[in-house]
């Protein structure tokens, strides 16, 4: 068997065991386990952001936030479906995001991050807030958008819904590792590495910016329309500008450049705060840990854990092999 | 949003409340202006640092009853301890990285900060001010204005300092060596300057003003976890008037947010203004201020 056969083999079998454990399980656990879904594709949209073309975001739960409250304010205010709805949610973040873009037509990286908490305590301290536009914040009562049916099948069971957000995650990676490989990727690496020399060689360099944040908005909004559906009510709360830090903390340690960092955020969420409560320490200490890891990997590990320990297994196996008498360049010219 | 034109009236004592507000976020800036200049470092934990330290503080003087002077003295300490600590063990090691590292190194800090904050002091729910000069106060001569005993200290505390630090950089011998560490750290190194002393110096007298800076403002806004730390955005508007790099006008420019925060504040009554302003005027700012390529051109950053 061919190298990139046996690989997407295995691939296959991790995605048929994350989809199937889970029935095993209890719906609390269910229902975290989606919740560690949506946050994997949120950090898919700071993979996007920051890990393609090096821009800091503040606002990834803002943008969260426009795709929640537009489905919420849709479904419950409007009784509009909600396969409607979510484009509609999906389609405002990205509009969202490319307008907060736009000020990267002459700003720099670091500037532009300080306007997105600008962005992040706006939307969380004004527009969310009772009294500004109730009509798309629910005002006193959150919003309360209920699970839609799938070809006749209703997603309200934990475990359906489960099955119906890692689709739309393995959808998701599907799309932007392709963007990633093919001939987008390389142009955003471009960007990323060095504006002026993607200038250089004729590339519309915020163009291609404008792009990246809409498609991360996108995703971002995507999984706030998600978690909306999954919890059953959409409140201001849960979109502010601490889970915004928190979320790029947590790609950051997972390695923004690589996108398997978003499945290793949702494992790490899933698991980090059961490890804790493991050795009975309330699970409100997870940011804590995160924050912790990250300043510790900073300065030790920068290029992120997943990017690590990809490398150390690659040193491993090309170890082991020229121990076995083999020079691993040959070997891997072989398969 | 209903707009009532009784809020003239109001006009006077909300430019003196939002004077005192601006002398606060013109110590906040300042400090973050300082370790900007200095060590090449945006440093978006810079109101977490003024919260943690504010929040030693309140332990000391509100929860323990300790005189608030000792409080400060205390939170001014911790915000120095924490400075020194984020320069030595993680912003030092990283000499030479990608911008994007250091600043993802003071995002963690803004995490760690925040949530052992939370964790010790709960996150949410009223916490009484650290008051340092009692509330009551003096009528202006010829008109009906109130100004408070606590907002004038507050004011002329906040804006010596930042005024203060122009002096030091300008005429003493350590603001000479960070004024030169901040134009060209590698001919600093060579002329024999111990950068990493001035760096660190930078970072513990820059947080130290975000400490007081804190410590000030409790009176002023409903004191938690959050409204401290999300202070550096203040700071940062401030800053950003200032080019991210001259004093004075980052002073003018902390007055000039102090007070455009207030004033509408007499005309609507929707929550959330505040935020609403410093936006507008974050955006303003950075569509006027900055043309491509400046502020960050030092390329330490």
């Amino acid at each position: 068997m061919s190298g990139a056969a046996r690989s997407r083999v295995g691939l296959a079998v991790v995605v048929a065991a994350v989809a199937l454990l889970p029935a095993l399980e209890s719906d609390f656990q269910r229902g975290l386990d989606s919740d560690a879904v949506i946050i994997a594709l949120l950090v898919l949209s700071v993979v996007v952001l920051t890990g393609f073309v090096g821009q800091i975001s503040f606002c990834q739960y803002s943008f969260a936030a426009i795709g929640a409250f537009t489905v919420g304010a849709l479904m419950d205010g409007h009784g509009w479906s909600f396969w409607l709805a979510l484009p509609v949610g999906v389609a405002a973040a990205v509009l969202t995001g490319v307008l907060v873009g736009i000020p990267a037509l002459r700003l720099s990286g670091l500037l532009l991050a300080v306007l997105t908490i600008a962005v992040a305590l706006f939307t969380d301290r004004f527009l969310l807030v009772t009294g500004t536009w109730d009509g798309f914040s629910g005002g006193a009562v959150p919003w309360h958008p209920e699970r839609p049916s799938l070809l006749g099948a209703p997603l309200t069971g934990s475990y359906a819904y489960y099955l119906f957000v890692l689709a739309i995650l393995c959808a998701a990676i599907l799309v932007v590792w392709n963007l990633r490989t093919g001939k987008t990727g390389r142009v955003l690496r471009a960007v990323r590495d060095s504006e002026l020399a993607a200038a250089t060689v004729g590339l519309d360099v915020t163009a291609w910016k404008l792009a990246a944040f809409g498609l991360s908005a996108g995703l971002a909004g995507l999984a706030g329309a998600l978690l909306a559906v999954r919890i059953g009510s959409v409140s201001p709360g849960s979109y502010d500008f601490l889970h915004s830090v928190q979320l790029t903390a947590l790609a950051t340690v997972m390695g923004v450049s690589t996108i398997a960092s978003a499945p290793a955020a949702a494992i790490g969420t899933v698991f980090g705060p059961e490890l804790l409560s493991g050795i009975s320490v309330s699970s409100t200490w997870f940011p804590l840990l995160i924050g912790g890891t990250l300043i510790v990997q900073l300065v030790l590990v920068p290029e992120g854990a997943v990017v690590r320990t990809r490398n150390d297994i690659a040193r491993l196996s090309r170890l082991l092999s020229a121990r076995r008498g083999r020079d691993p360049a040959v070997a891997g010219a072989s398969r | 949003m209903i707009a009532s034109l009784s809020g003239f009236s109001l006009l006077p004592s909300y430019t003196v409340i939002g004077l005192t507000l601006g002398g606060v976020y013109a110590l906040a800036a300042t400090g973050l202006v300082l370790i900007y200049r200095v060590s090449g470092v945006l440093n978006f934990a810079h109101g977490a640092v003024a919260m943690f330290s504010t929040f030693v503080a309140y332990q000391i003087s509100v929860v323990a009853g300790v005189p608030s002077i000792i409080g400060l003295a205390a939170a001014v300490a911790t915000g120095a301890a924490l400075g020194f600590a984020i320069e030595f063990l993680t912003i030092r090691p990283l000499t030479g990285r990608p911008p994007l590292t250091k600043v993802a190194v003071t995002i963690a800090w803004l995490l760690v900060l925040q949530t052992a904050a939370g964790l010790i002091w709960g996150s949410t729910g009223y916490h009484r001010p650290v008051q340092l000069v009692g509330s009551n106060g003096f009528t202006v001569p010829l008109t009906n204005v109130v100004v408070g005993y606590d907002q004038l200290t507050i004011f002329l505390v906040a804006v010596g300092l930042s005024l203060g630090t122009s002096a030091l950089l300008r005429w003493t011998s350590l603001g000479v060596q960070m004024r030169a560490v901040a134009d060209d750290p590698q001919a600093a190194r060579l002329w024999g300057i111990d950068v990493d002393r001035v760096s660190a110096a930078s970072w513990m007298i820059g947080s130290g003003m975000a400490a007081v800076a804190g410590v000030l403002i409790t009176p002023l806004l409903n004191f938690d976890t959050y409204s401290l730390t999300v202070l550096v955005i203040d700071a940062f508007t401030a800053a950003l008037i200032g080019r991210l790099t001259n004093l004075p006008l980052t002073v003018v420019g902390a007055i000039l947010l102090g007070l455009v925060q207030y004033y509408p504040k007499a005309f609507f009554s929707q929550a959330g203004l505040s935020e609403l302003s410093t936006f507008a005027l974050a955006i303003i700012t950075l569509a006027v201020v900055f043309r491509p390529g400046l502020a960050t051109s030092r390329g330490r950053a």
